[in-house]
């Protein structure tokens, strides 16, 4: 379970990306942050595994007080939630089978890095890996010559490599055409649905959010101005839309 | 009206602040900071210009006539009148076409520069006599005095016009007159004179083009002569028997000697000769119609042309016999050589020399320091390599600006550096004596020495700094806040004390000389300590309990500081150190290139590393990656051909620089073309700067396509 307490983060140069934040997630659920550009989606995600410091609150994982922990206890926090990204962040000029293992790094001994050893069993499992996401036939392959599709597709399996309990997914999908994007959705709600994997993403399009959330929060201004379930998003008032995107945005559909 | 009127007012203020010091009406225009360089230009003129005019003295036949003054301002202003009546005219001539109009202008500028360069020298040719000319050349300080002049006239009309930043005019006479200014300094400074170069150029032409061609020398060439000796005694004491006088021999070259005694031909202190014995010279058995040369061989063996004695060039004659008069020349005895000496006359002829076909020594002395320098050069690249890509990444900003550490941390961190830095030295001290010392295996106690204080302020820093990092979270907040004030007043004192010490032989040693900053050593750096803790301490409670040290910033500071020094000095001043450090040879200009390289490599690799995608870095990190292996799998293969590109392109430069390396000392063909310039041997020299010149060339070419298909 994680519990996010009244979570504020203020860059250096004074703007204020979330404030006094709060709101549970229950394991197992696919919990989908929606919100403008800027309103702070991705800061919120990246507070909960400490790629950004967060300036006050809490967030526990199973208990532990994430933004207290030392270096030791965080890389051991970290390597159960996965991570996926708008722009794939693979390391272009790898293969895909290294993008894959790297997922792996967080279990492994770090001078193994210096003579780059992976065992075995872990490319073995890196395969495997592969495998569930439909491009084993692209390990070899470098990650410059995918497609965008493929590339989040890799990005999936490094996350699987870390046996994640959570994946966090920032706006997984903003980079790819819709036929794509229910693709990938499908991806996570099958790792959601089949072992457990609690999903925190952060989505655009309202109709991929009322077709795989569980659970919906609205970020506006750093602040969450709407919290609901799959119904309550399903059946989302003009008023309410209004509150999270503005006075000026117009509801549009896209794909199906 | 009344604006009009304040502002009118304003102008005149302004133009005479701008008269008493230049740039001050400007500024008080609004135009601040063009007010400040105007200020500036004036006092770095007018400072040239002083400085110019006190190097008059070297030049005492300054000053010229006021005749001369006369027509050097008559024929200037006659120069003057006529480009801008040339300008008028265009401008006339131009002022329906648009674009001649616009064009006027530039071409004015262009056509003055030209005749500035061009016509002016031989107007002064014309106007003033040679030694007037010279005198000219002092001139410099009242032509710069002139512009500086000038320049303040301008600025006064200037301030008149400012009114606040946007409403000033055009700033064109400003930089006409400082670019004027400058190339009169510039010229006189740097004694450019091109009347000197083409005049001398003459003379050069031998010499270069024995540089240029200089393939002659780069074989041997077997030269068939024909030799007849014969002796000749020296002094001739009476009672002495002198060598008996050759007989014409058939079928080979002879030389008969008239008498075979006699006396050396003797030089003064002035260097007046007084003949001594003349000796009839008759040959034979020579070929016809060809000269031989007459060469004299002193008892010890040195032979060489006798000069002022005779002639030593003779023509022989159709039956290939030639005969001559040489008085025997005056020849350096040995002061140990007593009495009577057999000297030696020798007539040689040289036939037309033959192609072997192999290499000179000189050719393959080159080409042998050829290769030094050409390894010298990938050495100092491998070893650059080897230690700038560690330093690169400590360089790197992106890598290191989110490195921090608490006080705590950082107090341990130090202690456990300076601690398992002393005890490494320490057990290293006891232990190295076993393996034989520094005298008698450098190498391996250097490494015992590296590797022990290495390794044991490593491992004390990464425990210590760890230990004192959790305790500090664990411990109250008081006492980890006190930990961290007494640990960093401890730093501090020492970093105080090695500064104060420092002062007092740096500075004070200086000022006050040794034996005073000796006896003020102690105290000085006991002040220092105080201050350093003090400061540290307070610094640290500022901070508070787990505060926050970007030590990461620090660490990219210092090795970025360390990088720019070692680019900013020259190869070959290393390289001077080198010599003094290791003795002449390649291993200094090894050392002195990997400096240079090590320092010029961390900062484009460092570069290469701030420009990556932070992407996959973020990816990684999410994994829970240690620090290293985010560099291993996400920095590294992104820097990977940026790298490689700049690695050959230093390779480039170090082969280069170890071509010349060599002049101060540092081994390599340099140091071997220093050698002939030195002794004016011009082709060999040319041989090795055409073995260079081939060298670099065909170096630039395979670099530049390695670089095509890598990146």
């Amino acid at each position: 379970m994680l519990v996010v307490e009244h979570l504020t983060k203020v860059y250096e140069d004074g703007t204020v990306a979330l404030k006094d934040v709060s709101f549970t997630v229950e394991d197992g659920e696919f919990l989908v942050i929606i919100g403008l550009s800027g309103s702070g989606k991705s800061t919120l995600l990246r507070c909960i595994n400490r790629l950004i410091q967060p300036t006050e609150g809490r967030i526990l994982w199973n208990g532990v007080d994430i933004t207290q922990a030392n270096e030791t206890e965080m890389r051991r926090i970290r390597r159960e939630i996965g991570m996926i990204f708008q722009h794939f962040n693979l390391v272009e000029r790898s293969s895909v089978l290294t993008n894959v293992l790297t997922g792996r790094l967080g279990y492994l001994p770090s001078w193994w890095s210096l003579v780059n050893f992976f065992p075995q069993s872990e490319k073995r499992r890196a395969m495997q890996a592969l495998e569930r996401v439909g491009i084993a036939d692209k390990a070899h392959n470098r990650a410059d010559a995918l497609s965008g599709g493929q590339k989040q597709r890799v990005g999936i399996a490094r996350a699987l490599m870390q046996d994640p309990k959570i994946i966090l997914a920032d706006e997984p999908v903003a980079s790819l055409d819709p036929v794509l994007a229910h693709s990938i959705l499908g991806y996570l709600e099958k790792l959601n649905q089949e072992h457990n994997i609690t999903v925190l993403c952060s989505l655009h399009y309202l109709d991929l959010v009322q077709r795989y959330a569980t659970k919906v929060i609205g970020l506006r201004d750093g602040r969450v101005v709407y919290e609901g379930t799959r119904e309550n998003i399903r059946n989302i008032t003009d008023e309410e839309f209004k509150h999270i995107y503005g006075q000026e945005a117009q509801r549009l559909s896209v794909g199906g | 009206m009344k604006d009009g009127r304040q502002t009118q007012h304003k102008a005149w203020l302004q133009a005479l602040l701008s008269l008493l010091v230049p740039g001050l009406g400007q500024a008080v225009g609004g135009a601040i900071s063009r007010g400040f360089y105007i200020f500036l230009t004036e006092a770095v003129l007018s400072g040239l210009a002083v400085f110019a005019a006190a190097q008059r003295p070297r030049y005492p036949d300054y000053g010229l006539s006021f005749h001369a003054y006369l027509r050097l301002l008559g024929a200037s202003a006659a120069l003057v009148i006529f480009l801008l009546a040339l300008y008028w005219l265009a401008r006339r001539v131009s002022l329906r076409s648009e674009f001649a109009k616009t064009a006027a202008g530039p071409t004015f500028a262009a056509l003055s520069a030209l005749i500035a360069v061009l016509v002016a020298p031989r107007m002064v040719d014309t106007v003033l006599a040679p030694e007037e000319q010279k005198k000219l050349f002092a001139l410099t300080a009242l032509f710069t005095a002139m512009v500086v002049a000038a320049i303040w006239a301008w600025n006064v009309y200037d301030a008149a016009q400012v009114r606040g930043k946007a409403h000033a005019p055009s700033l064109t006479p400003f930089y006409l007159l400082l670019i004027v200014g400058i190339i009169t300094l510039g010229a006189r400074i740097v004694q450019i004179n091109p009347d000197k170069a083409i005049r001398e150029y003459k003379d050069t032409g031998v010499i270069l083009s024995r540089i240029v061609w200089p393939w002659k020398v780069a074989f041997d060439y077997k030269a068939s002569q024909l030799v007849a000796e014969a002796k000749v005694q020296a002094p001739c004491p009476p009672g002495a028997t002198p060598p008996p006088v050759n007989q014409p021999q058939e079928g080979q070259p002879w030389v008969v000697v008239t008498p075979t005694c006699g006396e050396l031909s003797k030089r003064d202190a002035k260097g007046k000769l007084t003949f001594g014995t003349q000796l009839t010279i008759r040959g034979g058995g020579f070929q016809p119609g060809k000269k031989v040369h007459i060469l004299w061989e002193n008892p010890i063996g040195n032979a060489f042309t006798p000069r002022g004695v005779g002639p030593t060039e003779i023509v022989v004659g159709p039956d290939g016999t030639f005969s001559t008069q040489l008085y025997i020349p005056d020849v350096t005895i040995p002061s140990m050589a007593q009495g009577a000496q057999i000297h030696t006359l020798r007539v040689v002829q040289r036939g037309t020399a033959k192609f072997t076909g192999k290499l000179s020594k000189a050719m393959k002395l080159a080409l042998e320091k050829m290769l030094e320098s050409i390894m010298m050069g990938l050495m100092a690249t491998a070893a650059g390599i080897l230690l700038s890509v560690p330093l690169s990444f400590l360089a790197a900003r992106n890598l290191m600006h989110n490195i921090h550490t608490t006080t705590e941390g950082f107090v341990g961190g130090v202690l456990g550096l300076v601690g398992g830095a002393y005890a490494g030295k320490r057990l290293a001290d006891v232990l190295t004596p076993l393996v034989g010392g520094l005298e008698k295996a450098p190498v391996l106690t250097f490494t015992i020495y590296v590797v022990l204080v290495l390794g044991l302020a490593i491992g004390a820093y990464r425990l210590l700094s760890r230990a004192l990092a959790q305790a500090g979270e664990r411990l109250h907040p008081t006492l980890s806040l006190s930990i961290g004030i007494l640990g960093m007043a401890l730093i501090g004192g020492g970093v105080g004390y090695a500064l104060g010490i420092g002062y007092a032989h740096g500075i004070l040693g200086i000022t006050r000389g040794a034996e005073a900053a000796q006896a003020m050593a102690h105290s000085s750096g006991m002040f220092g300590a105080a201050l350093g803790a003090a400061l540290a301490a307070f610094w640290a409670s500022r901070l508070g309990a787990n505060g926050k040290i970007p030590i990461g910033q620090f660490i990219y500071a210092a090795v970025r500081l360390l990088l720019n020094i070692g680019r900013s000095i020259e190869p070959l001043i290393w390289a001077i150190m080198g010599v003094i450090w290791v003795g002449p040879g390649a291993f200094a200009g090894f050392i002195a290139l990997t400096i240079h390289s090590v320092a010029a490599l961390g900062k484009l690799y460092s570069e290469a590393i701030e420009s990556i995608d932070p992407g996959p870095i973020e990816a990684l990190q999410a994994t829970g990656a240690t620090r290293l292996q985010t560099i291993v799998y996400a920095v590294v293969p992104q820097v990977l051909p940026p790298f490689t590109a700049f690695t050959l392109y230093r390779w480039d430069i170090n082969v280069r620089m170890s071509t010349i390396i060599g002049l101060v000392g540092g081994g390599g063909i340099g140091f071997l073309l220093i050698q002939w310039i030195h002794q004016f041997q011009y082709e060999q020299a040319g041989l090795a700067v055409w073995l260079i010149t081939i060298t670099v060339a065909t170096l630039d070419f395979i670099s530049a396509n390695i670089r095509e298909k890598m990146v």
